[in-house]
């Protein structure tokens, strides 16, 4: 539309309202963009939860990326942690012989997982893994599935995210790096990389790993602010 | 009342027998599997060479080099012991199934002496092949001087009011008490029964505990404990056939929801509810093809039992079209779990039930499972995998509250990973690159050593030794990798 002296007092106006609009955003406490309690699942960790504006929403797909070392298992077993304590179920959906191996136990367990609302499935490739978590959010009984972020064409994605909307439920995938269908699938990414790793006592048969320290990034969310990272520290359980 | 139990002493080494006669005439040891397993049940002569339940396979073969090792095979055995108790009904309406291998029976009100009582029992093993396992049989007036009867001899019969005599020379260990107490007890000079009851009844209370007041009346011959008869074996069956085949499945799934809607209305006018049904699709070729399915809530209602079939059906492939359908309803029982007021926000069983069915549909027998820890001296001992089972996910009491964990640590992820060989650079004894990667920071070794046992294994057998080490590499990578024989494989990763 060409600018005309009628036109341009109203663009006035508009550039006028998108100022105080982000001036007011810029401004507004932090509580504003957290998610309601009910509609999210909690990591546990208070510095992550704030990045995620509360948690991790339900209701979604969403991505720990990161290269092994990272903590992403470490992230999903407090969130199925979450899932399973006070009577919900959770599903773990993982490839005994792919190169990611699978979950301890005993792990889990450390992490407060109660294993017996733990659905464990082993599923051998993507198809297997991606009916099973069709299954499962199907079912509508399970508060979170975790898969690996296998490489899926569009259509099947597409179908996950519904079903994850229908069932409030969240599809959890981790990879070292989601594939360009899961990114624009997810609408929650976090990148995890490790920054330093503890050890207590003098190298070699008096030493002991203690833990790691880890840096978790927000890369997309759709229903906060992104971009913000969080420090998380993990340690190694007695006996896991 | 007059009860009688029916044992078998080592119930799941008589059933391995039972299958395979030729193992009568060595040691036997039953174990849960053979790699890495451990012993279940030990017979006689296989106890006198030192062999104990509990002890691994490598243990086990040590002490009796003749022993003959068996896989317990749990199916055979709970089929035999169903097949045994079906036979026992006809004796007694009331029969208490109270462990594989052990039963009682509530003779009150039949006809006759004892010794009819103990025939009539006999008789009634002695119609089931199953019957020819070594049963004993003992008659008392309460379930556990019944039991410690058919325990001492076959056909013992004690009389009313002579139960504490019977049970005085009896050991402690007869008794279900702690072991800390049992020892506690022999320490203070009571090794029996009879010495046991001669104590005061308040103060072995008092010492050892409410639980000890049953094992203190156990020891006077006195057990109040009541005999609990197990459900009748009624079953409910239909059939369809004669009204053409059924090539597709939605003609198929059309016949069954017919079919359930009948047996679930026979179910419901028996007053009973039904915890397992079994599908049988009969095929114009002459072949039968069973789906055996356990429900996870005993149920009347024909929606629940139809979506399950139908889950369980999705998997199945049949050469030929179907000519007739057959489905029973067993495990009939009255009522059935109640939903706690409380658990609005609980999964159903049902569905979780429905789903379950549907993922091994999808992907194989096995594909629903459940982890749990278990104790072990090695990471690869400390877990195992069994079935998912729907049923345990009812709860009848209200929960505390959704106890949310929120901690500024977490605990680092151990994830096992396929054994793989992988090449390491050792320097001066310790490993200093894996696969071209420096070690950047190494904790260990930690040796585990199973060779100690190396003189006394079978030929075959190898020891188990290792050396583990934690490594962070230049990547970032943390990886817990193991030398054994000289070679190096990768075990886990820390994530």
């Amino acid at each position: 539309m060409p600018l005309t002296a009628a036109t341009q007092p109203r663009r006035d106006a508009f550039a006028e309202l998108r100022a105080t609009l982000a001036n007011a955003h810029a401004e507004a406490a932090p509580a504003a963009f957290t998610l309601a309690e009910e509609a999210v699942l909690r990591t546990g960790f208070p510095a992550l939860d704030a990045a995620l504006g509360g948690g991790v929403p339900r209701g979604i797909i969403a991505t720990l990326e990161g290269p092994s070392g990272s903590g992403r298992s470490a992230l999903a077993a407090r969130l199925l942690a979450g899932a399973t304590l006070g009577g919900g179920l959770g599903a773990l959906i993982e490839s005994p012989r792919g190169s990611e191996g699978c979950l301890y136990p005993p792990s889990l367990a450390a992490a407060g997982v109660n294993l017996e609302r733990l659905l464990v499935v082993p599923a051998h490739d993507a198809v297997s893994a991606a009916r099973a978590a069709d299954v499962l959010l199907r079912a509508g009984a399970f508060g979170l599935v975790v898969i690996p972020a296998v490489s899926l064409p569009a259509v099947a994605w597409t179908r996950l995210a519904g079903l994850a909307h229908r069932s409030n439920a969240v599809l959890l995938a981790l990879g070292t790096e989601a594939s360009d269908e899961l990114r624009y699938f997810a609408s929650l990414r976090v990148r995890l990389r490790p920054r330093r790793v503890r050890w207590s006592g003098v190298s070699g048969l008096f030493c002991a790993l203690a833990g790691a320290e880890l840096e978790a990034t927000v890369l997309k969310h759709k229903r906060a602010s992104p971009g913000r990272s969080a420090e998380l520290f993990c340690r190694v359980a007695a006996g896991a | 009342m007059p009860i009688v139990c029916a044992l078998v002493p080592a119930f799941k080494v008589e059933v391995a027998r039972f299958t395979q006669p030729e193992l009568r005439e060595r040691p036997l040891v039953v174990v849960d599997r053979l790699e890495r397993g451990h012993a279940l049940a030990v017979d006689d002569a296989a106890y006198e060479l030192g062999v104990r339940p509990g002890m691994t396979l490598v243990q086990a073969s040590a002490c009796a080099r003749e022993a003959a090792i068996v896989v317990d095979e749990p199916a055979r055995g709970l089929a035999l012991w169903e097949e045994i108790l079906d036979a026992l009904d006809a004796a007694s309406p009331l029969v208490e199934d109270a462990e594989p291998g052990i039963a009682f029976l509530e003779m009150r009100g039949i006809e006759g002496t004892p010794r009819v009582w103990l025939a009539s029992v006999r008789g009634a093993l002695n119609a089931v092949a199953a019957g020819a396992l070594p049963f004993r049989l003992g008659l008392a007036a309460g379930k556990f001087v019944a039991r410690a009867a058919a325990s001492s001899r076959d056909g013992t019969i004690v009389r009313r009011g002579s139960e504490r005599a019977f049970v005085a020379p009896l050991p402690l260990r007869v008794l279900d008490l702690e072991a800390y107490a049992i020892e506690r007890l022999q320490l203070l000079g009571v090794r029996t029964l009879g010495e046991l009851a001669a104590l005061p009844h308040g103060p072995f209370v008092r010492r050892f505990g409410p639980a000890a007041a049953r094992a203190h009346d156990r020891a006077g011959g006195i057990d109040p404990e009541p005999l609990v008869p197990r459900a009748r074996a009624l079953r409910v069956e239909r059939s369809l056939f004669g009204e053409g085949t059924a090539e597709r499945e939605e003609q198929v799934l059309f016949a069954l929801r017919t079919l359930v809607a009948r047996v679930a209305d026979d179910v419901a006018l028996a007053g009973k509810r039904c915890g397992y049904l079994r599908l049988t699709l009969e095929c114009e070729d002459g072949t039968t093809h069973d789906v055996p399915t356990l429900l996870a809530q005993p149920t009347a209602q024909a929606a629940t039992m139809f979506d399950l079939l139908r889950a369980r059906l999705e998997g199945i492939v049949l050469a030929a079209p179907v000519s007739g359908l057959r489905l029973g309803a067993e495990r009939l029982e009255e009522g059935g779990a109640e939903r706690s007021l409380f658990a609005g926000s609980d999964p159903d069983p049902e569905t979780v039930a429905v789903a379950l069915a549907r993922i091994e549909a999808a992907l194989g027998p096995g594909s629903a499972l459940r982890a749990r820890v278990t104790s072990g001296h090695r990471r690869e001992t400390r877990y195992a995998y069994e079935a998912f089972d729907a049923r345990g996910l009812v709860r009848r009491a209200p929960h505390a509250g959704a106890a949310q964990t929120s901690a500024s640590e977490g605990t680092l992820a151990y994830r096992v990973l396929a054994p793989r060989e992988i090449g390491v650079r050792v320097e001066r004894g310790r490993p200093v690159a894996v696969g071209g990667r420096k070690i950047v920071e190494l904790a260990g070794p930690w040796r585990v050593d199973e060779s100690w046992w190396a003189q006394a294994l079978d030929e075959g057998a190898l020891p188990y030794a290792s050396d583990a080490y934690d490594v962070l590499l230049d990547d970032g990578t943390l990886w817990r990798i193991v030398t054994e024989a000289q070679r190096w494989y990768v075990r886990g990763a820390y994530d």
